[in-house]
């Protein structure tokens, strides 16, 4: 059972963030760390691992300057080794061209019978790549996964919806997204710290995965970020004086929001 | 001489800082003062997992086989999060004690359950005879002289004693030495004894550091926070002068404990003079920024609904735990001049 996991490395969240006025993209200058919500998905794919009683867990991640901050993080936790892309020509790229790096990174790893990520990254929200990836690479896939078993060459996965979750199979090798906070992402141990150094990262530019600098990048962006605003500050609440009638106000502005 | 840490012990300090937040945060400090055992929170089999208690185990009994240095940061961070458990006397202190010590069949019985998070062990020494978290110790290391004696905790009356602070649950020890409970007796046994009290200082000054820095911390973002005439309080020059005073005393404070780890990882025959150079530095920069906390907090900080005080009762507690800085301060001066004059 081989999984590849897709990761993010992003600026720490708890250090405040900043947007570049003339790319108008979040600065990523900084050390980057594993984003959290890709921490599900390794611990997800490592656990899938010891069930099958063999196999290994590779990351793919794309990042700018070689940065390998959160890889070592998932190196850490057990994932067997990496394929990091890293190209000056990707930086601006769009999620589509994302998508692209990561679908011709993840064609490198050998026998992938599984390829998870996260739902979304926690910088940058689109929420898109795992399909394109799917897309990309010609396999099925499955969305906010809370639940998966392997057997038989398939998935069984729960996908979690609204009210509860669906049943769903799919055969594999398939992509399959997986909601944060399903599993609980094991911490990293001194052992596995210093056993991450030596794992092997395969480092690779646009060139070595036959990608044309065209199609990613500022280049090859099918979108533009136009313009960027700070958040508006909160408004004032409502403040209600209670003749009577309160709780009526009260059930009309939660029927509102929908939420009765 | 290089003395940095690795970049793989800054992670390793990273991963229980942030384990520790999630698993002990406030609530679990504020349980054990309303009476909970000091050990009912979920951290300390995640930092066995993480292998925080096995780190000078030895790698034949399950442990990473590691130094004092290694282990050092996390017991800094073990006081940021004013931890409840016994982790300086299981990790630090027993662990050691019992893989220099102890025949093969003690050390294969202990060390590995020490490494797992399954075994807590206390040591107590004659010249502090309030042992804390006595009450959840699977293994108790008693001093009696120039001995120290493993004793089976079901077996001896514990007598609760209050503290400052009220985390951390204080017992006297009545307990029985016989020929069979001894450990270490003897030269090797005073040698013993030495360690063990060089090594809880060590412990104890890792965590004033780590209780200074959260008290330092979470000052700064209320003085951030607290708006006075119209700004925020920590825009007022009386208010930075006091926490840049604190960050002073917190950072010399704290590479005097890196290098007490150090010269005990390596057995540097002046291990006892850094160790209380350690603790005399550790503990005047925990009350000071303590008490500056408290002033940068006005009426709130006096507040037992606020977190503040637990950490406050936590430095002043360990401040004066196994000598205070004037005694360590006489220590090493002994060390170096001689014993004192009215003495000899």
């Amino acid at each position: 059972m081989n999984v590849v996991v897709c990761v993010k490395q992003i600026p720490d969240p708890a250090d405040p963030g900043a947007l570049d006025p003339d790319t108008k993209t979040l600065k990523r200058d900084t050390k980057l760390i594993l984003d959290e919500s890709d921490s599900y998905g390794v611990e997800m794919a490592l656990q899938l691992v010891d069930a099958a009683g063999g196999g290994e867990v590779t990351l793919v991640s794309m990042a700018p300057n070689n940065e390998v901050g959160g890889i070592r993080t998932a190196l850490a936790m057990g994932a067997a080794k990496a394929i990091l892309v890293s190209d000056d020509a990707l930086q601006g790229s769009d999620a589509l061209g994302t998508a692209k790096v990561l679908a011709a990174a993840i064609g490198r790893a050998e026998g992938t019978d599984l390829v998870i990520t996260g739902t979304e990254s926690t910088d940058g929200y689109t929420g898109t790549v795992p399909q394109q990836v799917a897309e990309l690479l010609g396999l099925p896939s499955i969305t906010f996964a809370n639940h998966i078993e392997i057997g038989d060459g398939k998935a069984a996965v729960h996908r979690q919806t609204e009210h509860g979750y669906d049943e769903c199979e799919v055969p594999l090798p398939a992509v399959v997204s997986v909601t944060a906070g399903v599993v609980e992402p094991r911490y990293p141990s001194f052992k596995g710290i210093m056993a991450a150094k030596s794992k092997p990262v395969d480092e690779l530019g646009i060139a070595d995965l036959g990608i044309d600098a065209a199609q990613v990048g500022w280049a090859g962006a099918g979108q533009e970020i136009v313009e960027i605003e700070p958040e508006p500050e909160r408004e004032a609440g409502e403040i209600v004086e209670d003749e009577g009638d309160a709780h009526e106000r009260i059930v009309a502005f939660l029927d509102e929001l929908k939420v009765l | 001489m290089q003395f940095s840490f690795t970049e793989d012990q800054v992670l390793f300090q990273r991963t229980v800082r942030d384990l520790l937040a999630k698993e002990c945060p406030p609530e679990v400090v504020r349980a054990a003062w309303e009476g909970e055992p000091a050990h009912a929170g979920r951290a300390w089999g995640r930092l066995a997992e993480v292998g925080v208690t096995g780190m000078l185990v030895p790698e034949e009994h399950g442990g990473m086989g590691l130094d004092e240095t290694d282990l050092v940061l996390a017991l800094e961070e073990s006081g940021r999060v004013a931890l409840p458990d016994p982790i300086v006397s299981t990790a630090l202190v027993a662990a050691p004690l019992l893989r220099d010590r102890a025949p093969q069949a003690i050390a294969s019985k202990w060390l590995p359950r020490i490494a797992t998070g399954d075994a807590l062990v206390v040591v107590g020494l004659d010249e502090s005879p309030n042992v804390p978290s006595a009450d959840v110790a699977d293994l108790l290391i008693m001093q009696l002289g120039s001995e120290f004696h493993l004793v089976d905790p079901t077996k001896v009356t514990l007598n609760r004693h209050s503290s400052v602070d009220g985390s951390r649950h204080l017992f006297t020890v009545d307990w029985r030495a016989t020929d069979e409970s001894m450990l270490v007796g003897g030269e090797q046994g005073w040698q013993s004894v030495n360690e063990a009290f060089d090594r809880l200082l060590l412990g104890v000054s890792a965590q004033l550091v780590g209780l200074a820095a959260h008290m330092l911390d979470t000052t700064v973002t209320y003085v951030k926070d607290r708006h006075q005439f119209g700004v925020p309080i920590g825009s007022f020059q009386a208010i930075k002068h006091q926490l840049a005073d604190c960050l002073i005393k917190l950072e010399f404070a704290r590479p005097l404990v890196y290098r007490a780890a150090y010269s005990i990882a390596t057995t540097n025959p002046d291990a006892s003079s850094h160790v209380s150079m350690a603790k005399a530095f550790a503990s005047d920069a925990a009350t000071f920024v303590a008490g500056r906390a408290l002033q940068c907090h006005g009426a709130i900080g006096y507040t037992d609904e606020y977190d503040l005080h637990m950490w406050m009762k936590r430095a002043w507690a360990l401040a004066s735990r196994y000598g205070d800085s004037r005694f360590h301060r006489r220590r090493v001066g002994r060390a170096i001049f001689g014993p004192d004059p009215q003495t000899q």
